[in-house]
């Protein structure tokens, strides 16, 4: 299991993270996502044998966002 | 092969749809109506209802459909996915069973009237909070600039301006978030009605400023009448919307933000200007016009009804829209009687202030109360007030 953090830098309200967060229910290998509004950032905590850095961006590019690694 | 074309058919959900508006609209037609007289016989009471309506029904149905549109469009999607299923798997006895979208309908209004109560108790709850909080005008006062501040520090937030703003949205603790979402994928018809009720947690920046302004409120009725008020305006947007589209395009939910924000701003800087309003501050809107275009309407009033004082006393007449003539002058060092005359007055102009001289007096709708004015200094000014800050007026010395 690994931490990883990205910057989010288009979120506009908390729902942005919410609809995030989602992505731990729909992501094979995630763990746990905790993004926040306020800091325009996503922690995500995956298993990287199971799931890529690419493929987070691209999920999180699917949700209508930019996820930039920090 | 599945056919085209489908008898035409009424769809329950316009019919639905309809009913919410026409519901919104009775409200509204109730409120509007007038020479209404409230439930505690002020037209006061009212005009808050009424921007509160017109608020939900303008901004806060799309506002909030941005923020919980996702939790209703999931909560749909499952439910539709399940008859979708559930239909498939029957057997082909079933032939004349179209699939309908009356699942789609009934989750939604499920949704918004478990919205609608649990919003209305929630307004109750911090109307309850604010009346240990508004102990008097000042303390009022204080709370609105607060709420103001607090309102244009969201519009701010919302046009992007830095992000120090983004800390004036609150943002729910993460188990409850995580908790709603995954009740949302529940697919009983309780499933709605309970996300519907979670909503309270994830309120949108419109839906938070107005539950300020319930907490602003200090009583549970009127906090309740408020948010009940709030949230029906936004039912019939968030309703439709959500049975077309369930999620506005980005693009457009960027435009709308915009416009959302310029009516925040706007409902800021007039409840922080009533808040200087009850605290007696030159510095609001009215006060500062008032001195700097003595032209205005309320001005040729004055001048054209003599208002100098005749044995030591002065009138002012309080009408259900505002008081006349809002500016009156009087002798410097003598002490005189106010005398504030009310004749069927229902508005919030009753609920008399002067902020400087700690003067409140809540007026009878029609009599004559006298109030005692110490002698003031030559060239001073009294700034008098309704509570709410809405009606003002000023007493030159000279």
């Amino acid at each position: 299991m690994i931490k990883k953090t990205f910057k989010i830098p288009d979120m506009t309200c908390s729902n942005c993270a919410m609809k995030l967060e989602s992505l731990e229910d729909t992501l094979d290998g995630v763990k746990e996502i905790n993004a926040s509004y306020h800091k325009q950032n996503m922690v995500i905590e995956f298993d990287d044998s199971k799931l890529t850095e690419e493929q987070i961006i691209a999920a999180v590019k699917k949700k209508g966002y930019l996820a930039i690694p920090a | 092969m599945i056919p085209k074309k489908q008898n035409p058919t009424i769809d329950p959900v316009i019919i639905v749809a309809l009913g919410v508006v026409l519901m919104a609209v009775a409200f509204a037609l109730i409120v509007f109506k007038p020479n209404t007289q409230s439930l505690n016989g002020s037209s006061g009471v009212w005009s808050q209802l009424i921007v509160a309506f017109i608020t939900g029904i303008t901004t806060g149905g799309l506002s909030c459909l941005a923020v919980q549109g996702g939790l209703l469009a999931s909560s749909l999607a499952h439910q539709i996915e399940q008859d979708y299923v559930g239909q498939a798997g029957q057997t082909k006895k079933s032939k004349q069973q179209t699939p309908t979208r009356t699942s789609t309908a009934l989750p939604i209004l499920l949704f918004l009237s478990s919205k609608l109560i649990a919003y209305t108790l929630l307004g109750a709850l911090l109307g309850w909070l604010g009346s240990y909080l508004t102990l008097s005008p000042m303390t009022r006062a204080i709370l609105m600039i607060t709420i103001g501040i607090f309102m244009i520090g969201n519009a701010l937030r919302m046009f992007n301006v830095h992000p120090i703003f983004r800390y004036f949205s609150i943002e729910p603790p993460k188990f409850i978030t995580r908790y709603i979402r995954r009740t949302a994928k529940g697919t009983d018809t309780a499933t709605p009605l309970f996300l519907g009720a979670l909503t309270v947690f994830i309120p949108c920046g419109v839906t938070q400023a107005m539950m300020a302004t319930a907490l602003g409120t200090g009583s549970v009725t009127m906090g309740a009448a408020l948010m009940f008020a709030f949230v029906l305006g936004t039912s019939p947007v968030f309703f439709i919307i959500a049975y077309l589209t369930t999620e506005l395009g980005a693009r457009l939910e960027k435009l709308f933000m915009r416009f959302v924000a310029v009516v925040l701003l706007i409902l800021g800087f007039v409840t922080m200007n009533g808040g200087l309003n009850v605290l007696g501050s030159p510095l609001s809107f009215q006060n500062l016009t008032r001195g700097l275009l003595p032209s205005n309407g309320d001005s040729a009033t004055v001048t054209g009804s003599s208002q100098s004082p005749v044995g030591g006393e002065i009138v002012l007449n309080v009408k259900n829209d505002g008081y006349f003539p809002s500016k009156l002058s009087a002798p410097a060092d003598t002490a005189l009687v106010l005398n504030l005359i009310t004749n069927q007055t229902y508005s919030c102009a009753r609920d008399f202030v002067i902020p400087a001289l700690n003067v409140y007096r809540l007026l009878p709708d029609t009599g004559t109360v006298q109030v005692n004015i110490p002698a003031q200094a030559k060239g001073s000014k009294l700034f008098f007030t309704c509570s709410m800050g809405m009606y003002t007026g000023q007493i030159v010395f000279q």
